[in-house]
């Protein structure tokens, strides 16, 4: 029974504090590396590709110590509508008109090309949310802040605040398990003055509405917070001046471009199979 | 008063006309370097404004309204507060002092009037980053001021806005961490700390920045007992350090342990000065909605037995060492047992071995409860005390069905929640739970539909009107004023009453309250006490959870003590806060009644095991007074 642990469902945005190689690589490599990954898992076309994608996203699960069976339940939550994907298409693929018929339902012909795309699309689901949680669970908000600044620092040179862009990421994911957490109170204060939350019963359509009031009180509270924070930042010099510093100092090593290379050699992989 | 006023309106005419007049008056001189030094003795002091560390000069300000009048939150304000001072702003909701302290580090600007920090004026956007690594800010509500998602790159964020060396900054980042005891949280996402711990966490990120002068706005208003002291024991290490400490706060026993307090009523300074002046006219007080510090009204209901106790007693440890030791005969005899009966358990609510881990299977799991047992007899009122994370919320959460035992039994009423085939809804209704925070229960725009929320939803609608009006007349909230109220426009106390009554509208047969009185000014939280006192001698069983142990003696009848999911001490209200000193090992304070009783034992008093509120304590050692005379 976790009925109210919406915190739960959240995992991505969810920093693992572990010390695995990983971890200690230059943020900078580390988010090179999933870039790689992650965009050679979107563009290949082929199952060998994506199968490898999923074989290197596991082997960065061992090396970063992410726990399997952790990883794999972020698959959960987004898997209803995965499903329902896979199902339209199988019947929206376009096909030859000589392909073998697999089975036939009145009208609806299922075809070997549909049940291909189909499993390539829940594989390449499969993959990339895998793997944007193996980013997740290894990058610190912290380190994926001052990495992508310090990779689009360049861009700051044409005149793009990156400064204040990379602050709007970092302001965001820190209110992800904000929203969760607040979600979670306010459900169950309603559950308490009789809504249905959490007993488990009411159709697709009962869901929908009980989730209309919840919406109201967790804008409310959201806007509160932001206004809070906006002044505690206020407080503390925020825009004070325009060259902000960083406690964190990246180090670039041999290793960070050894695995930079690794990387992009699994990402060139995944792409030439396909 | 009036002399005061009188004397508070010279001290403005002289700090228009300048330093000599001033140093005329209050005997103060110049040295070379342009520091003021100070009479001893003297309180009210006015230096030459430009010297004051900060200068708050004829400062009006008014909260802009969209669409309507503006409301006047300042109203001429002069305050002038030396470097190394540990000053204390007091007054009721709306008062202003929030508004006075954020005018402090330019977060507001007056709107007439000027603030010097330093000697820089708050209004010229150039100062702003100067003013504000001068004066940090921590505020009230712990989570809303961090910003990061790593407790130590929050801590950082400071000193980065600054434009420190990443050395430097990792150098502040550990020391803060040292000062505030957080080293091993650094890591942690802050959504996973204790509010004590983020409330540290909070202060630490200002420390980090080398401030000068730290103000904390209520920032103890959600702690714990043990959460308070230390925030007590941090900031008087920090004024102890040179550090000026400006606290803003409704409490009472927290403004006595400044050296100086300004009351504001209504935007204006009402007094300036020290604690012990403040107290020669309670019934001002009382009409700012302010109120003497319970040590102070326990000292004052104790005089007619100990004439001898000093006129000035603000703190309870003042108290402690006034209080006489016994010298009339021992009578061991009299002397009856501290009774550990509890009233037999026609139990209503029945909990044994209750376990509950969150976020089970994942590595952020934790253990709320650990084997908790409780037990609360029909029509009783039960408290439940326990520092933070000790695991009250939880508990109280599987009393009404929405939480359901993992491990371990829950019965409540007829409702078995180990049976999967138990109504849960049915439960809800029958054991009504009303929230600590109210910004999360409230979600309709009228008042009057909020509370009816919940008896339309059970199909009511002939009498749902009658239901309404009943539920807001037994918080206390009138129908017709209310009802056609904004839910967003109500006050903190208003928004608690409200809360309450949408719950109260279901008529449930127990009512389940977390930390009701959280927050709230000592006005408003006296209401909501006298209402649930009330509410009690009706038939509604009541469990209530609270930090204020003053509160808990107030309402319970039996109290649970819970610490690490687990339940220590059970039993009668007076048996438990009897025992003082398992109270403290706990973490957590008993009320001042009891510790009172506790010292007046130790110097040989032959008290009654059972004594829980000042009137018991009075009337005890006043019997034993004349049975020693007779």
């Amino acid at each position: 029974m976790h009925n109210f642990e919406f915190l739960r469902m959240v995992n991505i945005g969810q920093y693992l504090p572990l010390q695995s190689v990983l971890h200690r690589l230059d943020p900078r490599a580390r988010i090179l590396i999933y870039f790689c990954i992650i965009a050679a898992a979107t563009f290949t076309s082929s199952p060998l590709g994506l199968a490898i994608a999923l074989a290197v996203t596991f082997i960065g699960f061992w090396f970063g110590r992410i726990p399997l069976r952790f990883a794999l339940r972020g698959l959960l939550p987004p898997l209803p509508f995965l499903l329902i994907l896979a199902f339209l298409q199988i019947f929206l693929t376009p096909h030859p008109d000589e392909a073998t018929i697999l089975y036939s339902l009145g009208p609806m012909k299922i075809y070997l090309a549909g049940l291909i795309s189909a499993g390539l699309l829940l594989l390449r689901f499969a993959v990339l949310i895998l793997g944007l949680g193996l980013a997740s669970y290894t990058l610190s908000t912290s380190e994926m802040i001052h990495g992508l600044e310090s990779l689009f620092s360049p861009l700051a040179r044409l005149g793009i605040p990156t400064h204040d862009l990379v602050m709007v990421v970092q302001v965001t994911i820190r209110f992800i398990p904000f929203l969760a957490q607040a979600a979670e109170r306010i459900a169950k204060a309603q559950a308490s003055r009789g809504a249905d939350w959490g007993t488990h019963k009411g159709g697709l359509l009962a869901r929908t509405r009980q989730v209309i009031p919840l919406v109201l009180p967790l804008f409310l509270t959201s806007l509160r917070r932001a206004e809070t924070m906006a002044l505690a930042m206020d407080a503390r010099g925020y825009a004070a001046i325009t060259r902000r510093t960083s406690l964190m100092v990246m180090h670039f090593t041999w290793k960070d471009a050894l695995a930079i290379l690794l990387g992009i050699a699994a990402g060139v992989t995944i792409l030439w199979v396909g | 008063m009036h002399t005061y006023q009188l004397s508070r309106l010279q001290g403005a005419l002289q700090v228009r006309q300048g330093g000599t007049v001033c140093q005329g008056i209050c005997g103060m001189t110049i040295n070379p370097a342009g520091l003021p030094f100070f009479c001893p003795g003297y309180v009210k002091i006015f230096p030459i404004m430009a010297n004051a560390f900060i200068s708050v000069e004829d400062v009006h300000f008014q909260h802009p309204v969209r669409g309507g009048e503006s409301t006047r939150a300042l109203n001429g304000i002069n305050l002038q507060i030396e470097e190394g001072e540990y000053l204390a702003i007091v007054g009721a909701n709306g008062s202003g002092k929030t508004t006075l302290g954020r005018h402090l580090n330019a977060l507001l600007m007056p709107g007439q009037g000027r603030v010097l920090v330093n000697g820089k004026d708050t209004r010229d956007p150039q100062n702003h980053p100067a003013i504000r690594s001068t004066v940090g800010m921590v505020f009230q509500s712990p989570e809303d001021q961090i910003v990061a998602a790593v407790l130590e790159e929050d801590i950082a964020f400071g000193p980065e806005n600054m434009g420190l060396p990443p050395a430097e900054i990792r150098a502040r980042v550990e020391e803060a961490l040292t000062i505030t005891g957080m080293q091993e949280h650094r890591e942690r996402p802050p959504h996973l700390l204790s509010a004590g711990q983020m409330q540290r966490a909070a202060l630490a990120g200002v420390l980090a920045m080398h401030p000068r002068c730290v103000i904390m706005d209520e920032t103890t208003a959600m702690l714990d007992p043990g959460g308070r002291a230390m925030v007590k024991q941090l900031i008087h290490r920090l004024h102890d350090e040179g550090l000026t400490v400006i606290v803003i706060t409704h409490f009472m026993r927290e403004a006595v342990e400044a050296d100086r307090v300004v009351v504001l009523k209504e935007g204006t300074v009402a007094f300036d000065g020290p604690p012990r002046d403040i107290f020669i006219h309670p019934a001002d007080l009382y009409s700012m909605n302010l109120d003497l510090p319970i040590a102070a009204r326990l000292a004052q209901s104790l005089r007619p037995i100990f004439p001898e106790l000093p006129a000035d007693i603000l703190t309870p440890e003042a108290l402690f060492r006034a209080l006489p030791s016994y010298m009339g005969a021992l009578l061991p005899d009299s002397l009856p047992r501290p009774s550990h009966a509890r009233n037999d358990c026609a139990d209503i609510i029945k909990v044994e071995d209750l376990e509950h881990v969150y976020l089970s299977d994942t590595p952020l799991a934790h253990s709320a409860l650990t084997g908790a047992s409780l037990c609360v007899g029909e029509g009783s009122s039960h408290g439940l005390i326990g520092s933070t994370g000790s695991g009250k919320s939880t508990l109280l959460q599987h009393l009404n069905g929405l939480l359901i035992p993992q491990q371990g039994r829950v019965r409540v009423g007829a409702f078995d929640l180990n049976d999967a085939a138990t109504d849960l809804k049915a439960v809800r209704r029958y054991a009504g739970l009303v929230f600590q925070n109210p910004e999360y229960q409230i979600f309709e725009q009228y008042v009057g539909d909020e509370i009816a929320y919940a008896p339309r939803l059970m199909g009511e609608k002939e009498t749902l009107r009658e239901t309404v009006r009943s539920a807001m007349t037994s918080v206390g909230l009138d129908f017709e004023t209310f009802k056609d109220r904004f839910t967003f426009a109500l006050s903190g106390g208003e928004r608690r009453k409200v809360a309450m009554a949408s719950i109260l509208a279901m008529n449930p047969a127990i009512l389940l309250l977390d930390e009701p009185t959280a927050g709230l000014d000592p006005r408003s939280r006296r209401g909501v006490l006298e209402h649930l006192n009330g509410m009690q001698t009706g038939s509604k069983t009541l469990v209530v959870s609270s930090h204020h142990m003053e509160d808990i003696a107030e309402l319970a009848e039996n109290v649970t003590a819970l610490a690490n999911g687990r339940d220590q001490l059970n039993g009668s209200a007076a048996s438990v806060f009897h025992q003082v000193e398992k109270i403290n090992a706990l973490g957590l304070e008993a009320p001042l009644v009891s510790q009172a009783a506790a010292v007046l034992r130790s110097r040989n008093w032959p008290l009654r095991p059972d004594i829980l509120r000042p009137a018991e304590l009075t009337k005890n050692l006043s019997q034993i007074v004349e049975g020693s005379h007779a």
